[in-house]
């Protein structure tokens, strides 16, 4: 609906203050990077040329979409000197996708539109994927409305997370708050009896109250401040310990967070109120 | 005899129509029996043993390419004129489309029914006989059916080698006029349509129920693919 | 109306040969194949009319693609038109060649253009369903990525949807192109000339070389552009040549 392949019948969505409405539907549509379950790459192009499919519709030139095409492959993890001439069959579902998103980001859209991007792709190259798309998005900041069923995915690519039902908005929130505070049975249903544990994984541990770096307390296992919760609490019923020293990421110590603090960030009492949730700005 | 208006030739001249039409299916039915008994038990053990589908399309594509005036032709210059060499040119007309149909529906058939045959304790033979033909009959008799048209076609140049039929009537325009000639010519289109529906008829009845819609598609799916390159199928 | 053969004096009357000046023994004699009158005779009897025979197909194969093509993309567009069209070429394509022809010479005469018309109307069913079949072939996949880039329906059609089709389309050209070969043989019996001519001249001498010669011509000329148009397939599909087995 955002690019209008399938037309509103009610409401409006606005970028930048325009109706998509009003806009040109082919200005529209180049503006906006999409990426669908299906991946569609034209099998009669080499990867060069779908790659370069928007940027000729642009006008640009073939230095410049030859070097885009070259600068985009590296960034997705392919080879920009080898597979620059192959086609589509020659890759795999992963690789595909992996040129589904370069083609999408050819024209450099500040909008990029993921229908179940890794929806087809086995499990552990889903997983290769959404890291390096994450790892992606952080060198490349753009507006990304990122389309799945798996609440998992959800979790991990979001910022907010936007639960629809019925083609209804039942609940818009930051992960952390989806999963502290579900709206109603159905999100707290769908995002799982384990949300507790879920919630592990979205929160840092720089994200907590630690205790202060203490001198004359014993030497516990060090773990980076960007580590999840999730991982943390790991590594104390691993080594049974009930304490871990935190560093950042200049090897400092910058306190400890003991197994109590972590139960306490996720206990209700420190959850956002429900309601909240909507005003919460990104 | 002569007349301009192919209607009254027709009318009057219904015994000329009458020898003519059984001489012409004569040859073309004796034609595609042989045909048959030649290319369906190849075709099909071809499929069967899952072997020889560069022969099957080899056979195909050169059979596909064969100018039928110029088999007749060569058959006249080795052969001589007459029954014999027309039929010999007609068997290798047809053989190629029963053959590669034949091949193509028994080595089709849905490798996991044939799994469960063998699995089910079936010799190689019973899984032909029970499963892998009933299953390739709708494509096997798709191939007979079209290259029966096609014989009864072509069996109208005949004539040129002296093997009679209907093309006796179309290109003696000397004796029978240009009535008898368009007479002949449209009696002819009418004998294809009637051979074809006929044909279509009993296709339809040797398709059991439920695989009828699908053999519809199977045939159009492999009429499409062996058109394509060869190299799909190996 | 007179006819340039007569089958019945061929069937009745005994061999007439051709004497091109000073017959060898062989061809006298009417033996199965004389080389020598062969290749003597190869750039007066045979090089020409098989030039003559490319043209004609290739007359046949281009006008009929051009219709055809046309009439796949209304198809495309509009669903309505796929019946009458394929119902009126399935029809066409039903009428053996003779018949074609003898009928079409009672309205345009015995003449190269009554031969193109029946050529041309024998190579729509096979172009039109292969164009059509190529161009729904697309996967909708492949049309929402378009649709998504801002592609015109135009471009669309121009720039992805037809050359996906261009395997089927080379498909049907090849059916297409061997098929006409092969009727075209039989126009000469219009006088479209051709290599059908000198199987026609043969006819009413019984001289067996010439039969041989000019059947065996036409076969090689068939095997030969099957060939060929198979490597302009390949030549213009680099895409299909090199695949992930199971991707």
């Amino acid at each position: 609906m955002v690019n209008r392949l399938i037309s509103i019948t009610e409401g409006d969505i606005t970028i930048d203050g325009r109706s998509v409405r009003q806009l040109e539907l082919t200005q529209l549509r180049r503006g906006i990077g999409y990426v669908f379950q299906q991946i569609g790459l034209f099998p009669h192009m080499t990867i060069e040329s779908n790659i370069g499919s928007v940027p000729r519709l642009l006008g640009w030139s073939k230095s410049r979409i030859r070097e885009r095409a070259r600068e985009l492959l590296e960034l997705v993890g392919l080879d920009p000197e080898g597979d620059l001439r192959r086609y589509p069959g020659e890759f795999s579902g992963g690789q595909q996708q992996r040129i589904g998103v370069a083609r999408a980001m050819a024209a450099d859209p500040s909008i990029m539109l993921m229908d179940e991007p890794f929806g087809a792709i086995d499990p552990i190259a889903r997983e290769r994927l959404q890291n390096d798309f994450l790892r992606l998005h952080r060198q490349v900041r753009k507006t990304v409305i990122f389309v799945t069923h798996d609440i998992d995915e959800a979790i991990k690519m979001g910022d907010k997370i936007a639960i629809m039902r019925d083609g209804r908005l039942i609940q818009l929130a930051t992960s952390d708050q989806l999963l502290a505070s579900p709206a109603d049975e159905f999100v707290a249903s769908f995002v799982g009896e384990d949300r507790g544990l879920k919630r592990l994984r979205v929160r840092m541990l720089r994200d907590i109250e630690l205790d202060p770096p203490s001198a004359n307390a014993t030497p516990a296992p060090q773990v980076r401040d960007t580590t999840s919760l999730h991982y943390a609490l790991s590594r104390m019923l691993t080594e049974g310990v009930n304490r871990l020293d935190v560093i950042d990421e200049e090897q400092r110590h910058v306190g400890s967070a003991r197994l109590q603090t972590i139960m306490d960030s996720i206990a209700p009492a420190s959850a956002p109120k429900p309601g909240e949730s909507h005003t919460a700005a990104a | 005899m002569q007349t301009s208006d192919p209607f009254s030739f027709f009318i009057h001249n219904l015994s000329l129509f009458a020898s003519k039409t059984a001489a012409h299916l004569e040859l073309s039915f004796v034609a595609i029996g042989v045909a048959i008994v030649l290319a369906i038990p190849l075709g099909v053990w071809l499929g069967h043993v899952h072997r020889g589908s560069f022969l099957a399309i080899t056979v195909s594509n050169i059979g596909r390419a064969l100018p039928s005036l110029a088999v007749i032709s060569i058959g006249i210059g080795i052969l001589g004129i007459g029954f014999l060499n027309v039929m010999v040119a007609l068997v290798i007309l047809a053989g190629p489309v029963i053959l590669t149909n034949a091949y193509v529906a028994v080595e089709g058939v849905d490798a996991d029914a044939v799994q469960a045959a063998r699995a089910m304790g079936m010799t190689p033979l019973q899984v032909l006989l029970r499963v892998e033909l009933p299953l390739g009959l709708p494509l096997i008799f798709a191939g007979v059916r079209t290259a029966t048209v096609y014989v009864v076609a072509t069996a109208t140049l005949a004539t040129f080698a002296g093997g009679g039929g209907l093309g006796d009537i179309i290109v003696n325009e000397p004796t029978y006029g240009t009535g008898g000639v368009i007479a002949g010519s449209l009696w002819i289109v009418v004998l294809i349509f009637a051979v074809d529906g006929l044909f279509g008829l009993v296709q339809r009845l040797v398709t059991p129920y439920p695989l009828r819609r699908l053999g519809r598609k199977a045939r159009t799916d492999a009429l499409i693919e062996a058109s394509w390159e060869p190299s799909s199928h190996s | 109306m007179s006819l340039p053969v007569h089958p019945i004096l061929a069937a009745g009357g005994g061999p007439v040969i051709p004497n091109f000046g000073g017959a060898s023994k062989c061809v006298v004699e009417n033996h199965q194949f004389c080389m020598s009158w062969f290749l003597h005779n190869f750039n007066t009897v045979f090089g020409p009319r098989l030039v003559q025979h490319i043209v004609l197909t290739a007359i046949a194969v281009g006008v009929g693609m051009v219709i055809a093509f046309t009439a796949a993309i209304i198809a495309y567009k509009e669903n309505w038109f796929e019946t009458p069209f394929s119902l009126l070429a399935a029809f066409l394509y039903g009428i053996p060649a003779i018949a074609l022809f003898e009928l079409l010479v009672q309205l345009t005469g015995i003449n190269v253009f009554t031969a193109e018309i029946g050529l041309v109307s024998y190579t729509l069913l096979i172009l039109f369903r292969n164009t059509l079949t190529g161009l729904r072939g697309v996967s909708d996949a492949t049309i929402e990525a378009a649709r998504a880039m801002g592609l015109s329906s135009r471009q669309r059609l121009i720039r992805v949807e037809i050359p996906i089709a261009v395997p089927a389309i080379m498909a049907g050209i090849r059916i297409a192109a061997v098929t006409t070969i092969s009727l075209a043989t039989v126009a000469a019996y219009i006088g479209a000339g051709g290599l059908g001519e000198p199987i026609f001249e043969a006819i009413q001498t019984g001289f067996k070389t010439e039969f041989i010669a000019a059947g065996a011509l036409a076969i090689a000329l068939a095997i030969v552009v099957d060939g060929l148009l198979v490597l302009l397939e390949r030549l213009v599909t680099p895409w299909r040549r090199r695949t992930l087995q199971g991707a």
